[in-house]
Formats: C-alpha cells, structure tokens, sequence
C-alpha cells in the first residue's frame, strides 16, 4: 500500500474512534486477519449487518404489537449488544443498555436504527477506501 | 470415543505450528506458546459473535465446533464429543443457556466451561457459577479473559 493510501486509511479509522462510532475490539478483529483469511474484517461485518438487520426487523415486530412483549424484546436487545460488541460498535452496544429508557418515550426503534445506519455509511466508506488503497498499490 | 471436528484453519495453523508450539501474533492478541492443540465447543445462536469468538480462538490454534442452538450441543455432549473448553452464551435458540449448561454438567462433562454473554446481572451470574460454570464473561470475548483460561487448560 502506498504512503497516501496508508496515511488516508489511517485518518478514516481513527475518525471512527475519535467520534465513537469504534472501540478496541475492531482493532482485535484486524488484528485477526492475516493472508489465510484476508477478507475477514470486511465478512464480519457483513454479517453482523445482515444479522442485526434482521434483529432490527424483529425488534420493530415486537414493539408494534400489542401487548409489547418486554421478555422477547430484552432478549432481542442481549443478541443486538452481544453481536455489536463482537465488532467493536461501540456507539450501537452502549445504546443498546439505555433503549429501554427510550422504549418508555416511544422512540427506541428510530433512534437505534438511527445508529445502526450512520454506522453502516461509516464502515462502507472505510471498506471503499481499503479498496482504493489496495488499487493504488497494484497500479 | 472423541468426536472428530471439522478442521479449523489448516493452512494458517500449520504455518504457526513449530517444534515448540504455537505463537500468536498482533499487538492485543496476547502472545502466548502452547504446549498442546487444544480443542473448543462454541455455543452461540449470533452468527457474528461466533465468528469472532472462533476465529480468536482459531489464532490460538484452538481447533473449534461451533453450534448455534442447544438441542445440539446437548446431543453432541451426550454423543461423547470430548473438548478441552465449552464457551455458551445465556440467550440461545429451544433451551436458554443456564438450562444447557445445566443439562451439560448433569451429563458429567468435566472441562472449563465459560459462560460468554453480552448483558446480565449479578444473580444471573452467581446462577451460572452455581450449577458449574468456571468462568462469566461480558461479551466480546477477548485475550485479557482467554489466556490465562488457556493457559490453565494447556497446563502451563
């Protein structure tokens, strides 16, 4: 990978910590690729997306019916937490303890979700430009 | 009888395996030597934190199974399938994680076992080291809580 590359990818990571979005465990998860598996931060990630979209879904399902059911919805939030965590989204796990707060105020759901989104367009353009560094260091 | 497990990642253990033993790499990931190739049932119905929490063990060299519900690590553990260490998370898929680990030590399992799990409070945790878990970790599982628990199992 070229200097500019590296220093770009450095900055874009290092944003995500310094604004919250990323803790520790993502850097453990990087640490954990190597040549046998290359793509593996990238997979996981998708994967948690993919998985916790489907929580979200859950979650929504939950929360339109009538009565809530508060048992099923704790154990929903446990495996969006447990999965979050796993990746290092520090934002998304720490308002994952203070949805119940917001469940009482009505707008839990929008404001994970809110989360879970910005996170999302956070980790896609770190992924693009790992990409891009990776062009320029063939080129 | 041992329970044969699918191969972890062959290529890249065998490349870290010497003479000695196995080294790990990275700056979080705690170097450590092991003696023996361990192996490890993982019990989690969340695809991503069993990813992760294989492949930290997998840079270990830990040979792993993964299940993600508890019909099956009970069948498996009744089956004789023999590991050095069981991981299990408390919210699982037919039966909840306090009730596997139950059933798993009723069945007379004698490894480490080790509850990994991503919110909980203290009764829950005293439930779990009541019925024979050794250790209660708050997910993400990590190298601080893993290798001194590998260490131990590896008899250094």
């Amino acid at each position: 990978m070229d200097r500019y590359g590296m220093q770009n990818q450095i900055a874009c990571i290092r944003s995500l910590f310094d604004q919250g979005y990323l803790d520790e465990q993502f850097i453990q998860l990087e640490e954990l690729q190597d040549d046998a598996n290359p793509n593996f931060v990238q997979e996981i990630v998708t994967l948690f997306y993919t998985d916790s979209t489907r929580l979200i879904q859950n979650i929504e399902l939950t929360l339109n019916s009538r009565p809530i059911n508060f048992s099923k919805l704790d154990d929903y939030m446990h495996q969006f937490k447990g999965s979050s965590s796993s990746i290092g989204a520090k934002k998304v796990t720490s308002e994952c303890a203070v949805f119940r707060q917001y469940c009482a105020a009505g707008n839990a759901e929008a404001y994970i979700k809110q989360e879970h989104a910005i996170l999302r367009k956070k980790l896609e353009f770190y992924f693009q430009m790992m990409g891009q560094a990776a062009v320029a260091q063939t080129t | 009888m041992a329970h044969t497990l699918p191969s972890s990642d062959q290529s890249s253990d065998q490349d870290k395996w010497d003479s000695g033993g196995l080294e790990c790499k990275g700056q979080l990931l705690i170097k450590i030597v092991m003696r023996n190739r361990l192996t490890a049932l993982v019990v989690d119905g969340d695809t991503t934190c069993w990813v992760q929490e294989q492949e930290l063990l997998h840079s270990y060299g830990v040979q792993t199974l993964g299940v993600d519900n508890s019909r099956d690590a009970v069948d498996l553990i009744a089956s004789d399938a023999e590991f050095n260490l069981i991981i299990i998370e408390k919210i699982l898929p037919v039966l909840n994680g306090l009730e596997v680990t139950r059933q798993i030590c009723e069945i007379g399992v004698r490894c480490k076992m080790l509850e990994v799990t991503a919110c909980s409070g203290e009764s829950e945790r005293q439930a779990f080291l009541a019925i024979g878990v050794d250790v209660f970790i708050e997910k993400p599982l990590d190298p601080e809580h893993l290798v001194p628990i590998l260490r131990e199992v590896d008899g250094q």
